[in-house]
């Protein structure tokens, strides 16, 4: 790792602040668990100077719910979701997604703000300088996406556009398919984006002097059926090569309302209303839910070597809706 | 069988390893807890092409950076080569994507970080070769100037001038074929190049004294070995000596630490200082030891009654940038396959191919797992076409009292160990073998998309026997004793098994015995662990140093208890008595007075000696995503005599991973065919089963005694990772009902096995 500077941050106002004078060359660190293997790694164009502790910034580590609002703290750690009585109750999809995030030393450590701005997991991007390294790509400047002509067997099966990379968040999926949204907090206020539209292709939406504060979710009424399915090839420590996030009311045998959101296929959650359409009003089973999962896909363009991905998504989709737990 | 264990006092027994406890509680120094005056951290810069000449190379820069204390690039570099062909250790050429471009000595991991990020190169790129076909092309890409066809030349390596076997030929394989039922011809590869990733990164701290004498301590099992090849490489003036210590694992790959220790030399060299250059993961995933990728174009022919006519074929072994034992790898391998497949009729013709990636070498499993991976799923080929039954065609072709195979130094040998059958037996007995096969691609059972399938392998090795060992066993007129050993541990706890034998032979409680550091100052020559030697010809050379011990005690003894023959003695705790009337005894203290003395023993070479392992898997394949779940693993031996059981289930329990069972469930090295780069040098992407989803594994384990040494005992460990392999490939096929002939076997091949993923490329317009 190289030198640099690190202070400890007591206030939004005061980290906002802090981020625009640097003017990029600070970073955040919450729990750190994906920043520390970026700074080992050293694969980024610029190395941050200053390194801002948030942790000791105080009262973001909340779950309550607020009137119409499920209101999370940006700094609440996984193990938090995992352990919370009102999640389980009431956002269960939220405590799944979170369960299957990492090992347990890293969800005692990771909070769902970092969880939500980690950077990509794309291996041409993180290739490490001490290996020859780093790879040069679009998403850091210049080039252009590696995975294209390489190996891409993780990569977008759509929505890729200059990069290729795919959002590594599992908590993102769970959370747009609740439709949350992030409140960003920065030197002109405060505003608010939802989670699906928080990631682009080459990054994601904060400036560079802002920072999640909080994920603001409609409360539910009913917690209708959450399934969160995340396909990996080691139940623990593996990033998801496919998952799939629902939310399904089924009154008397027939769907009334249907969310279902796609993570680890493109660079950012898909939402398929186009399928989510085709279950609701219709009864449950299979044949319906197998055509759904079809539409869900229908849009896919998969790369060279990731077209198993496209079957996955599917299965995982069908399972999830089906309510199965693998 | 069973009255000669109930005499044992040690041998058999369970018992915590002498090392255990200081591991477990942290007490044990590795060697990045070891203290050194003045040390400085060495560094490595390394290319980020795959093929290019250093054009120019400017470290005036980092030079001047306080605390800076040496650079060595390929200009200033001491003309050092190793491996095959001979490489510089520093060259002008970079010949893959990792290869060292310049060495730096510092005060501090972070200057050195520093410094390399201030040397300038400037590459004149080449282009560069990764396929082994395409490296074999006529106009391919070369890698070195007097290597035409990137074809290295099998038969011999550099150190120890030794005839390496280069090929199996014998008997007539037109006449087998003609004899066969079925005869089967295709391409097979265990090519996917896994890393067996020791826990502790491979290191070395060395002290240069000028002008000539040089101290390494080292990470590894083989401080004699190491010596051996350092010494010409530093040249014969130069007196090497080597110390090991605790070794956090090796797997094989260790033993070819002679790039980590030279760098470490030569930074030791160039400041005065002793220098530690520690490789990180993402270097120990990238630069260090790869196994073998194979690939196999064979033709078998096979009876009806499952015997094995003729195998005739070419196999190419891929090393990467270059070979330091490939060429001893390959005759090992031709000699196991051999023991694995009985056969008259083989013509099987091996080659060596560079490309530029990094180089593969020593892997558990050394040659013949690579090769039985591609072999046994041709021969599963020609089994179902004749519908025969794999575990009894494995078990009748396994090498028999009686048989014969040509070994690694192409000399014929006799078998004279014992038949494997009946451990096999219980084996398929303990797994059920019987209930669960079905027939060829045919599950064992089907729940919904859940299709569970078994499948079966088998590996056996004559290295058991492998090259020279010796010891010293020195009583002292305490009546204390050491064990003079250039053992070094390796993880197996096979010091501890020394010292239990020689406690044994000497009937003397364990805390009475020591062993020295493996230090090639103080230890007679010693191959160190390898290709499970340890209990044959370790355990030999100590046990006859004990004996020989014992006889000069009694010799002294003798004329002290009224006989002129040491033979009418006997001894246990300290006490020599007249075995005629055991009154008349004496204590070894009272013996020995103010003398020493020291017994040899020596191990030579026995290849006419292989143990055996055969793995039997079940595994799950879900047929809608293609994940594969490993579900129960049974390993089937037989040992000739336990030595120590608890070391010897975690030896068997080892057929995970280290490049082993899992290497065709998701191990694998990813070497990207555009850049060249390694893209998997961490532990999220280079999938590395974890304690969390361990399969159930039962150990089989019979002892019927065979002529090793006095103990009856054979080594098993190294080869545990290699029978489970293909059985998994057998498994997959048998569970979704279509052959799998690829290593690993990814959801993505099963999928399109299946024909369901059959989208063509579609996306990634830029």
């Amino acid at each position: 790792m190289r030198s640099f500077t690190h202070f400890d941050a007591y206030s939004i106002e005061d980290t906002c602040t802090a981020l625009g004078q640097y003017k990029g060359r600070a970073q955040l660190k919450a729990g750190g668990s994906d920043l520390l293997s970026i700074l080992k790694g050293d694969f980024l164009p610029d190395y941050p100077e200053v390194i801002i502790n948030i942790k000791t910034i105080p009262g973001l580590d909340y779950i309550k719910e607020d009137g119409d609002f499920l209101r999370i703290g940006a700094l609440v750690r996984l193990i938090e979701m995992v352990r919370s009585p009102l999640l389980s109750h009431k956002y269960s999809v939220l405590v799944k997604a979170a369960h299957t995030v990492a090992s347990p030393q890293i969800r005692n450590v990771a909070t769902l703000g970092g969880n939500l701005c980690q950077d990509t997991r794309c291996w041409y991007y993180r290739y490490p300088r001490s290996m020859g390294g780093p790879l040069q790509c679009l998403r850091k400047g210049s080039g252009s996406c590696l995975a294209v002509k390489g190996d891409n067997r993780y990569h977008a099966i759509m929505g890729g556009k200059k990069c290729f990379a795919v959002c590594p968040s599992d908590m993102a999926v769970a959370l747009a398919c609740l439709d949350g949204r992030l409140i960003i907090a920065g030197p002109r206020g405060e505003r608010n984006v939802a989670v699906a539209d928080f990631f682009y292709p080459l990054g994601n939406d904060l400036a560079e002097d802002e920072m999640i504060t909080e994920i603001e979710i409609p409360a539910r009424r009913n917690p209708a059926q959450q399934n969160f399915l995340k396909f990996t090839l080691r139940k623990p420590i593996d990033f998801a090569i496919v998952s799939v996030a629902s939310v399904i009311s089924i009154e008397k045998g027939v769907c009334t309302d249907a969310r279902i959101v796609l993570g680890a296929v493109a660079p950012f959650p898909v939402r398929v209303r186009a399928a989510e359409e085709l279950l609701i009003g219709k009864p449950v089973s299979e044949e319906i839910v197998m055509s759904a999962a079809d539409e869900a896909l229908a849009g896919s363009k998969p790369l060279s070597k990731n077209a198993y991905k496209v079957q996955i998504a599917k299965t995982l989709v069908k399972r999830a809706v089906m309510g199965s737990t693998d | 069988m069973k009255s000669v264990a109930e005499n044992y006092r040690y041998i058999g027994k369970a018992m915590p390893r002498m090392d255990g406890q200081e591991i477990v509680t942290g007490k044990t120094a590795f060697l990045d807890d070891l203290k050194f005056h003045n040390l400085l951290i060495g560094k490595v810069l390394r290319s980020p092409h795959p093929h290019a000449m250093i054009k120019r190379i400017d470290t005036s820069k980092a030079e001047q950076l306080k605390g800076v204390k040496a650079i060595i690039t390929h200009e200033t570099a001491p003309d050092w080569k190793g491996g095959l062909p001979p490489i510089r250790l520093l060259d002008r050429k970079v010949r893959y994507v990792g290869d060292v471009v310049a060495l730096i000595a510092a005060e501090t991991e972070r200057i050195a970080d520093q410094a390399k990020r201030l040397i300038n190169v400037e590459y004149e790129i080449l282009p560069a070769v990764f396929d082994d076909y395409e490296a074999m092309k006529p106009g391919a890409i070369q890698l070195y100037d007097d290597l035409p066809g990137n074809i290295l030349p099998l038969g011999s390596d550099e150190i120890s001038g030794a005839t390496w076997a280069t090929e199996i030929v014998t008997g007539d394989v037109e006449k087998g074929f003609a004899e066969a039922d079925a005869i089967i011809e295709g391409g097979f590869a265990y090519d996917n190049i896994p890393n067996p990733i020791s826990i502790e990164s491979p290191a070395a701290v060395a002290l240069w004294e000028e002008p000539d004498k040089v101290t390494l301590w080292v990470s590894n099992h083989k401080v004699w070995n190491n010596k051996r090849l350092l010494s010409p490489i530093f040249g014969d003036k130069v007196q090497i000596r080597i110390i090991g210590g605790a070794c956090g694992g090796s797997y094989g790959a260790k033993a070819m630490s002679w790039q980590v220790q030279c760098y470490a030399a030569a930074l030791s060299k160039a400041t005065g200082q002793p220098v530690k250059v520690i490789f990180s993961k993402e270097e120990q995933l990238g630069c260090f030891i790869l196994r073998p990728a194979t690939r196999l174009n064979a033709k078998v022919g096979m009876q009806k009654d499952g015997t094995v006519t003729a195998v005739a074929g070419s196999w190419l072994v891929g090393t990467g940038y270059y070979s330091r034992t490939t060429q001893i790898q390959i005759a090992v391998g031709c000699g196991e396959a051999m023991i694995a497949v009985r056969c008259n009729n083989w013509n099987v013709k091996p080659s060596i191919v560079c490309t530029n990636r990094n180089a593969s070498g020593i892997v558990r499993g050394f040659g013949g797992q690579e090769l039985k991976c591609a072999l046994i799923p041709l021969l599963s080929l020609a089994m179902e076409k004749l519908s025969l039954d794999p575990f009894e065609v494995l078990k009748k072709n396994f090498v028999k009292p009686g048989d014969g195979y040509f070994w690694r130094n192409a000399a014929w040998y006799n078998y004279r160990g014992i038949d494997y059958s009946r451990a096999m037996d219980e084996g398929a007995k303990t797994f059920g073998w019987k209930e669960k096969w079905k027939g060829w691609l045919k599950p064992t059972a089907v729940e919904g998309t859940k299709h569970i399938g078994v499948g079966v392998g088998v590996h056996g090795n004559a290295d058991v026997g492998e090259d020279m060992s010796e010891a010293y066993v020195r009583i002292d007129n305490d009546g204390r004793v050491v064990v003079i050993s250039g053992l070094t541990e390796h993880g197996t706890g096979q010091r501890s098994n020394v010292v239990k034998a020689v406690a044994e032979v000497l009937q003397l409680p364990l805390e009475f015995i020591s062993i020295t550091p493996g230090d090639t100052l103080v230890t007679p020559v010693e191959w160190g662990p390898a290709g499970s030697r340890g209990t044959y010809a370790i355990l030999g050379a100590a046990i006859s140093a004990a004996d020989d011990a014992k006889k000069k005690l009694f010799q002294l003894a003798a004329p002290m208890l009224g006989t002129d023959n040491f033979e009418d003695l006997e001894t246990a705790d300290g006490i020599i008595w007249l075995k005629s009337d055991p009154e008349k005894r004496i204590d070894w203290k009272k013996v020995l007075k103010f003398r020493t003395v020291i017994g040899h023993g020596r191990f030579d070479e026995d290849f006419s000696l292989s143990n055996c392992m055969m793995s039997f898997v079940e595994l799950q394949v879900d047929t809608e995503t293609g994940k594969i779940d490993l579900l129960r693993v049974v390993n089937a031996t037989d040992v000739g005599k336990v030595i120590d059981p608890h070391g010897l289930e975690g030896q068997l329990n080892g057929c995970l991973g280290s490049a082993g069972i899992d290497s065709a469930i998701f191990e694998e090295t990813i070497l990207d065919p555009t850049t060249g780069c390694i893209l998997n040098t961490n532990l999220i992407d280079y999938k590395w089963r974890t304690s969390a989803e361990l399969p159930v594994i039962e150990n089989v384990v019979l002892e019927t005694p065979i002529d090793s040494h006095r103990f009856h005992a054979l080594g098993i460990g190294e080869i545990s990772t290699s029978p489970g392999p293909s059985a998994v490939l057998m498994a997959a096929s048998n569970a979704i009902g279509q052959w799998l002939h690829e290593y690993p076997v990814t959801p993505e091949r099963v999928l399109k096995t299946l024909g369901k993923s059959m989208e063509k490329k579609q996306g990634g317009s830029l």
